[in-house]
């Protein structure tokens, strides 16, 4: 049926803003959607060929009825697509933005399923959730992200949204980070040791999941 | 105990205690005249800094609450920047200084930096959601504020527009390597509008706003609707943001 493609597209987009992560491309469907729209145009382009380009709907009501179903499924299935791969991408930015390496994570996730494959390459293997063109959208909006950022590198836009409160935070290191400078010297973050720090110094850090902020 | 502590002296009811500028929020009758000259004094008096701080807090509230971009503030952010660098070397050039009162007196710039930073950060991510958003009617919108002589400011940061640009672009390469690449010819394009529907989103006009009034306006008619509102100074409305748009774009309406 005509259109069918397009909406599990969109029911599997519907999900995906409710997920915590990214399903995997679906690109079958993708590729079924787009196959459909071709096979329709074509479906047009015959339909259209006796005319000869004089052709008037008001005469043939049929005839435009048909073309217009094509042209409207046509249509919707690009709407469905559009709407699948813009959510996708908004969930990519989004995690850009929230500092996760999207890639890496991808890596590690094919690592671990696929051996010694590297980075998947094709979409037909299942250990990768993004399609080649996704990957490379989000290396190239890391960089536009970046190069953003890098213009307002004073005010830190990727720093917590919440209203800072105080200066100084209470915080426990949930895993070993290492030793940090600060202003008042170096501090060693070993696991489970409890610091007084500023929270500039050390937001990066609990966005990565090393220290838990105490309230 | 409890009657004690009612209020008994006469002085509760006498003349409210002298305040450089008078609440806003409850119009005096009459007064209005001295209120503005009060208003004039009391603005030039408070240093400038102040004022920034002021004028980035409603900025940053207004843009938080409108439905649509507002206009990039140039003047205010350039200021508001510098200040934020300056205030940044000064604590660089004083820390290892170990007199406890210079450090007590970082602590309170820091704190001030810490919330400046803050404003400013959440300001700018509310604009590159809207930005995010509806990147291809706020590009028209800005393309126009740019040939507009009305407009005193453009819409868009010379960044921001860059930022919009190369997102834009980068996201039409990425639709049309994934599938649009393959499809009919007359069908390639992402800002369409055969059929009646626009391709480009636009942000919600009719959406409501709390909006709270600086000067008087006069009467102000709600778009589609048989309603004609009269807002005074004081007053507070939840209106539809196309109705008030013209006024709050003019600053003698508020947004809270």
């Amino acid at each position: 049926m005509y259109g069918e493609v397009g909406n599990k597209l969109v029911q599997h987009a519907k999900r995906t803003q409710s997920l915590a992560h990214l399903p995997p491309y679906q690109s079958e469907m993708v590729r079924a959607a787009t196959r459909e729209v071709r096979d329709l145009d074509k479906d047009v382009a015959t339909i259209l060929e006796p005319f000869a380009g004089s052709f008037n709907p008001s005469t043939e009501p049929a005839t435009a009825c048909a073309l217009l179903v094509n042209h409207l499924c046509m249509r919707r299935n690009k709407r469905c697509l559009l709407a699948y791969h813009r959510t996708r991408t908004d969930k990519l930015e989004e995690m850009c933005w929230s500092g996760v390496d999207v890639l890496e994570r991808q890596q590690q996730q094919s690592s671990k399923a696929g051996g010694d494959g590297g980075p998947a390459m094709g979409t037909d293997s299942n250990s990768s959730s993004l399609s080649p063109e996704e990957e490379e959208y989000v290396r190239q909006y890391s960089d536009l992200l970046a190069a953003y950022k890098g213009q307002w590198t004073d005010i830190d836009l990727t720093g917590s949204l919440e209203p800072p409160r105080d200066l100084f935070i209470d915080v426990r290191v949930l895993k070993d980070a290492g030793e940090i400078q600060t202003e008042y010297g170096a501090i060693t973050l070993t696991k489970n040791s409890q610091f007084y720090v500023r929270q500039g110094d050390v937001e990066r850090l609990i966005a990565q999941g090393y220290l838990q902020r105490l309230s | 105990m409890k009657r004690r502590r009612k209020p008994s002296s006469p002085i509760h009811l006498s003349a409210p205690p002298l305040t450089v500028r008078p609440p806003l929020y409850f119009p005096v009758a009459g007064a209005m005249d001295i209120d503005d000259i009060l208003a004039d004094i009391a603005v030039e008096t408070i240093p400038q800094e102040t004022r920034d701080l002021q004028e980035l807090t409603r900025c940053w509230v207004a843009e938080r609450v409108a439905p649509e971009i507002l206009a990039w503030p140039v003047e205010l952010m350039e200021r508001v920047l510098d200040r934020v660098r300056r205030q940044i070397e000064l604590v660089e050039d004083q820390t290892g200084n170990m007199d406890p009162k210079t450090n007590f007196k970082l602590i309170v710039i820091q704190t001030e930096l810490e919330r400046f930073k803050f404003l400013v950060r959440s300001f700018l991510r509310a604009r590159i959601a809207k930005i995010d958003k509806h990147p291809l009617h706020i590009l028209a919108q800005h393309n126009a504020s740019l040939t507009d002589p009305d407009a005193r400011n453009p819409l868009l940061s010379p960044s921001e527009h860059q930022y919009l640009t190369s997102h834009q672009s980068l996201l039409s390469t990425h639709y049309s390597s994934s599938f649009l690449g393959q499809f009919p010819a007359a069908l390639q394009r992402l800002d369409d509008t055969a059929g009646g529907i626009s391709m480009v989103d636009k942000p919600d006009e009719d959406c409501a706003v709390f909006v709270r009034c600086l000067r008087d306006v006069g009467e102000v008619a709600v778009e589609g609707t048989e309603k004609v509102i009269r807002i005074k100074r004081g007053d507070v409305w939840v209106v539809r943001w196309c109705a008030v748009r013209r006024w709050v774009l003019a600053g003698d309406v508020e947004l809270v």
